[in-house]
Formats: structure tokens, C-alpha cells, sequence
């Protein structure tokens, strides 16, 4: 019997042993596996990361000269606040998402609803409206200066047909409004896309079945087909909100204007603000506290954003710990 | 695709029967007509100003600056895209176009394949760590670009990385998170026993990869490839900050009006060459756009 119950443990523990080393093996290959992006994240993400917020504490100009480059604490953060072109920028910001994000979701999923009904050339009406959003940027801000061009623009040609003699600058006087047209139109196609791929996927028998239990099509559309989109309408809504409070570059080149140069007051955005402070008056530390500060606001407003989820976005299965709805 | 054909698979009559007291004929012709009326204003909104830089690209200075505004060129200037190509200096057009091309692939050939592998790794491996990796990995795409490129930049001409390609690849190397994120989906919904089969004909994990998934990941190979080309032929802002005015990449010298040696800005030929510069773009969409529809949607529904 000992010597049975011996065996048994022996091979009891070479099992185990072997199983040991095929998880150590499993370990060992999952390492080698993600090993590009340690890579990445160690030396492309994080310790740039750090310079930035070690530099932030400093008066860094872009020059390691130990005689001036100056530790200074908090200074780059307060100035920050002082700095009434760094909170001009992030109103301005503020303005360009409050619109931009909710506008486009709104019209994005109106789009998707509308080419979820029977269409004809459905797949026509898709890839135009997604057209704009594979123009890059350097091309789209080309289309809309010269739409919007005060002279020889469509747009006025347009506005002196219905008002004669009138020329709007639009670039000038309205930046913002053309900013969010531009971006409207370059960004709408891609969540549409997005929008038509989870409408159409809804399961039928589920709007089959509540029209069947009485309900309207309005009906059968708010109880059964927009709760089940909401999880794609939320990761839209995140992405969209940490892409709009970042926006620099369209303005730039709305206004034909260069890098860490000026546009308009009305699309002045933060991170316009950020590349002058950095690229065009070299004054690293503070455009670092800037970004550090903007991150932080980025943060905040997706863990609120998350937060709301459980009042409006549906998941069809339970989340751990969540209740039942 | 295959959501379409489900979607018309049920009968059309369908819907109707169980509808209480349906609207009459008339309004539901008045519903197609308002329906395809809204789709064909929004397309109008999307496609008009293409139009409309197309249309310009071919026209005249004169018919250019004129007004009332000319719609159409008298005659198709052919000419304005010659020009556009020949007429660019330092950096010509051909070497801008290929700086581009170069770098795409240069960073989007190995961003590709490194993603590909670590999302095989996320999607295919128990590992102690892994869930907090992941976790990190996906915070990271809500990080602000400039935050990371700024000091980035202090960095890399410490290294005297600055106004060289290496940092395209180094950033290739690196793999992109969100491509990460789109492998780890498509290589999870494998089976098991594929990979189980596998082991038994004797592949180890590298093999498994290169034999077994990489073959069978097409429609996601497609995308990531698409989506990186897409990003890094329009890029305006790393190669303007990395790299000198000598070394524009297409985008950076498509952001300046062309001038004559007067310097007066010559708009027709710009916009040529603006032209000539989406139609890449614009290829690499039509080639992609199914696989697009196929998989984009997955990264917010299986999140």
C-alpha cells in the first residue's frame, strides 16, 4: 500500500512538476511575445513620460546647461493658470468639443439609422460618407480654406446669390465654426460605418419579438435597438472627447499659418497654445507642464465619463459585481 | 458583409403584418422620398467639397480668382498636375513622395508585425501579469500624443535621433496599442483545438504563430496595414518636428501653397498636387473597405 501510495505521489508530483514547467514555458513565451511592446512602452511611452514631468518642474529651454537649467517646482503649473492665453486656449477647446463630439455622435448615428433601412446602394452612401475621413489633414484644411475662402469661395458665392454684395471672412471671423464643419466632415463617415455595423447586428428575432408583443417601430427602436448600440456609442464617445481636447494641428493649417504659429482667436485652441509655448518660444518645461495638465483633465473626464456608464450604456452580460438591470 | 446578408434574410413582409393599422401608401412613399432626400443632402455635403478641390485643380489662375466664381474650367488644365509634380523644389515632388512611402513602410511594416505578435501573446498566453500589462497597454491610448512627443523629442536629439528615420522605426519596434488591441480581438476568438493540433504536429509557439494564426489573420493584417498607411502618408506634425525643411515628406510640402519665383502663391497648381497627394490615400481605402467593416466595428462592441 506505502509503496502504491509512494508511486502515486511520485507521479502526482512529476505531473505536477510538468506542469509547472509548461506554465513557467507559457510564461517564458508570453514575455518573448509582448517583448516589442515592453519595448515600446518602457522606452517610447514611459520615460518620455517622465522627462516630460521631470522637465515640467524645471525652467528647461532646450539647452542642458547645468548653469541655467533651474529646478522650480510647481512654478510651470502656477503660470499656467496665470497665463490667460493657456486658459483662452482651453476654452476654446472646451468650445470645439462641447460641439464637435455630441454634434457628430448625434448626426453619425441619424446617418446609420437612416442606411439601416431598406436602401438601395446602402454600400454607395457608406463609402462616400466615410470618403472625407481618409483625407489627411494637409488636404481636408485645403478643401475647407478654399470653400470658405473670402473671395473666391463656393461658400460666399453662395451667400451672395441669397445676399448680393456680401463677403463673409469666413476663416478670420468665424474659425471656429469652420473648424467644426471641417471636422464634422472629416470625422462623421467613420463612426456612421461604426454605427451600421452594430445596428446590423442587433439580432432580429429580438425587434422581431417586440414587435410581436405590440410594441411600434419607434418603440421597438428605443427599448430594443439603441440599448444594445449604446456600448459602441460610448467607446465613440470616449475616443471622440480625448481626439477633440487634443486638436492642434487643423487650426495650424486652417490658417495657413506655421508650426508654433498664430491662428485666429476663435480656434486659439489649448494645444495650439502648447506647440508655440514649445516649438516656437522654447520654453519646454512649461509646455510640459501644459501637456502634464491637460493629461490630468483628460483623465478626470474619462473616469467621469465612465462613471455614467451605468446609467445609459446597456452590456448584455453581467459585469463582475454589477447589478442586475 | 455577412451582417448585411443576415439583415435581408428575414422576409420583408415581415414587419408590416405585425405593424397595428399600417400608414396608408402615400405616407410611406412620403417617407422614401423624405429618406433618400436626407442621404443625398448629406452626400452632397461629403462629397461636394472633393468635388469642388478636384474641379479647382484643373482650372486657370484667372478662372480661379475670378467672380462670380467659374464652376467648371473652360478647359481641363492637364497641365496644373505636370507642373505640380515638376515645379516643387527642395524637396522635389517625386523625393517627397518617396520619403513618404519610405517611411510608411519603414514604420508601418514592423508596427504591423510587432503588434501582430504581442497581440498573439495577450490573446493566446496565461501568464502571471498579464491583465495589469493589458490594462496598461490600453490606458495608454488615451495618453495625449503631444505629451509623449514633446519630451520625445528632448530625448531623441540628446541621441542625435533628430532629422534621421530612426525614429519611425524605433517607433515601428515599439508596436501601436490600439493595433495591439485589434490583433488580441481577432486572435481570441480562434479555437483552442487549432491551436492544440498545432502543438501535437510539433510547432512550438513561434511556429504556431507564423504557421497557424499570421496565415489566417488577413482581414486584420489588411486593416492595421491600411490604418498605418493611412496615418503615416497624412502625418503633418512628426515630420515637420522631427525632420528638417530639406527631408518634407509629401504632407508637410502639400501644406504650403507652391509660389512663383515672385512669390506670388499659384492656388491651381497647389491644389494639383494636393490632388495627386489623397489619391494614395484614397486607393488604400477602396482596397481596404470591406475588411474595415468587417473588423473596426468589433473594437468597440467587444470592449
Amino acid at each position: 500500500m506505502t509503496a502504491v501510495a509512494q508511486a502515486s505521489l511520485a507521479q502526482g508530483r512529476q505531473r505536477k512538476r510538468a506542469r509547472n514547467s509548461r506554465a513557467k514555458r507559457e510564461t517564458l513565451s508570453f514575455y518573448l511575445f509582448i517583448s516589442p511592446w515592453i519595448f515600446g512602452f518602457v522606452f517610447l511611452e514611459v520615460i518620455p513620460l517622465l522627462v516630460g514631468l521631470a522637465s515640467s518642474l524645471t525652467n528647461f529651454s532646450g539647452l542642458f546647461d547645468p548653469k541655467t537649467l533651474k529646478w522650480v517646482g510647481a512654478a510651470n503649473y502656477v503660470r499656467a493658470f496665470q497665463d490667460p492665453d493657456a486658459v483662452w486656449g482651453l476654452q476654446r477647446t472646451g468650445v470645439y468639443t462641447a460641439f464637435t463630439v455630441p454634434m457628430g455622435l448625434l448626426l453619425a448615428f441619424f446617418l446609420a439609422v437612416l442606411l439601416s433601412q431598406k436602401v438601395r446602394a446602402r454600400g454607395f452612401f457608406g463609402v462616400c460618407y466615410y470618403i472625407p475621413g481618409v483625407v489627411p489633414i494637409v488636404g481636408s484644411s485645403w478643401i475647407w480654406r478654399l470653400l470658405m475662402d473670402k473671395n473666391f469661395g463656393l461658400v460666399n458665392a453662395a451667400v451672395s446669390a441669397i445676399w448680393p454684395g456680401r463677403a463673409i471672412n469666413w476663416l478670420s471671423s468665424y474659425p471656429m465654426q469652420v473648424l467644426w464643419v471641417l471636422s464634422l466632415w472629416a470625422g462623421i463617415g467613420g463612426s456612421v460605418v461604426i454605427f451600421l455595423a452594430a445596428l446590423q447586428s442587433v439580432p432580429r428575432e429580438l425587434q422581431e419579438a417586440a414587435l410581436i408583443d405590440g410594441a411600434g417601430s419607434f418603440q421597438e427602436f428605443r427599448y430594443v435597438t439603441a440599448p444594445l448600440v449604446t456600448p459602441v456609442i460610448f467607446y465613440q464617445f470616449v475616443t471622440g472627447i480625448i481626439g477633440s481636447l487634443q486638436t492642434a494641428i487643423a487650426p495650424i493649417l486652417l490658417a495657413g499659418v506655421k508650426v508654433g504659429g498664430i491662428p485666429p482667436r476663435g480656434s486659439y485652441t489649448y494645444m495650439v497654445h502648447v506647440i508655440r509655448q514649445n516649438f516656437s518660444l522654447s520654453r519646454f518645461g512649461y509646455a510640459a507642464a501644459l501637456v502634464w495638465l491637460l493629461f490630468v483633465l483628460i483623465l478626470a473626464l474619462t473616469l467621469v465619463v465612465f462613471r455614467t456608464q451605468r446609467y445609459w450604456v446597456f452590456y448584455e452580460f453581467e459585469q463582475e459585481g454589477g447589478k442586475a438591470k | 458583409m455577412t451582417s448585411m446578408v443576415k439583415a435581408n434574410r428575414i422576409p420583408t413582409g415581415s414587419r408590416s403584418v405585425v405593424r397595428r393599422a399600417g400608414p396608408g401608401v402615400w405616407s410611406k412613399r412620403a417617407g422614401r422620398v423624405m429618406l433618400y432626400t436626407l442621404l443625398v443632402v448629406f452626400l452632397a455635403f461629403f462629397m461636394l467639397p472633393m468635388f469642388w478641390l478636384v474641379i479647382t485643380a484643373f482650372k486657370t489662375p484667372v478662372e480661379y480668382g475670378s467672380w462670380p466664381i467659374v464652376i467648371l474650367p473652360q478647359r481641363w488644365q492637364w497641365k496644373n498636375f505636370h507642373d505640380a509634380v515638376t515645379r516643387l523644389r527642395n524637396p522635389t515632388y517625386p523625393n517627397a513622395a518617396l520619403r513618404s512611402l519610405g517611411l510608411a513602410a519603414l514604420n508601418g511594416i514592423p508596427d504591423v508585425l510587432t503588434s501582430a505578435l504581442v497581440g498573439f501573446g495577450f490573446a493566446r498566453h496565461r501568464a502571471p501579469g498579464r491583465n495589469l500589462l493589458f490594462t496598461c497597454m490600453l490606458a495608454m491610448i488615451m495618453v495625449p500624443g503631444l505629451i509623449r512627443t514633446i519630451p520625445t523629442f528632448v530625448i531623441f536629439a540628446r541621441l542625435g535621433l533628430i532629422n534621421t528615420y530612426w525614429p519611425w522605426l524605433l517607433w515601428g519596434l515599439g508596436s501601436s496599442p490600439y493595433f495591439v488591441f485589434l490583433f488580441r480581438q481577432y486572435f481570441a476568438g480562434f479555437p483552442k483545438e487549432l491551436e492544440d493540433a498545432a502543438e501535437i504536429d510539433g510547432c512550438n509557439r513561434w511556429a504556431t504563430f507564423w504557421r497557424i494564426f499570421i496565415p489566417n489573420a488577413g482581414p486584420i493584417l489588411a486593416v492595421c496595414s491600411i490604418f498605418s498607411f493611412q496615418g503615416n502618408w497624412g502625418d503633418f506634425f512628426t515630420p515637420v518636428i522631427f525632420l528638417k525643411r530639406r527631408q518634407a515628406t509629401l504632407a508637410v510640402a502639400m501644406a504650403d501653397a507652391y509660389t512663383d519665383p515672385m512669390g506670388n502663391q499659384m492656388i491651381t497648381l497647389t491644389l494639383a498636387g494636393v490632388v495627386l497627394f489623397l489619391i494614395p490615400a484614397i486607393i488604400a481605402f477602396a482596397l481596404g473597405y470591406r475588411y474595415i467593416k468587417e473588423v473596426a466595428p468589433t473594437s468597440g462592441l467587444k470592449g
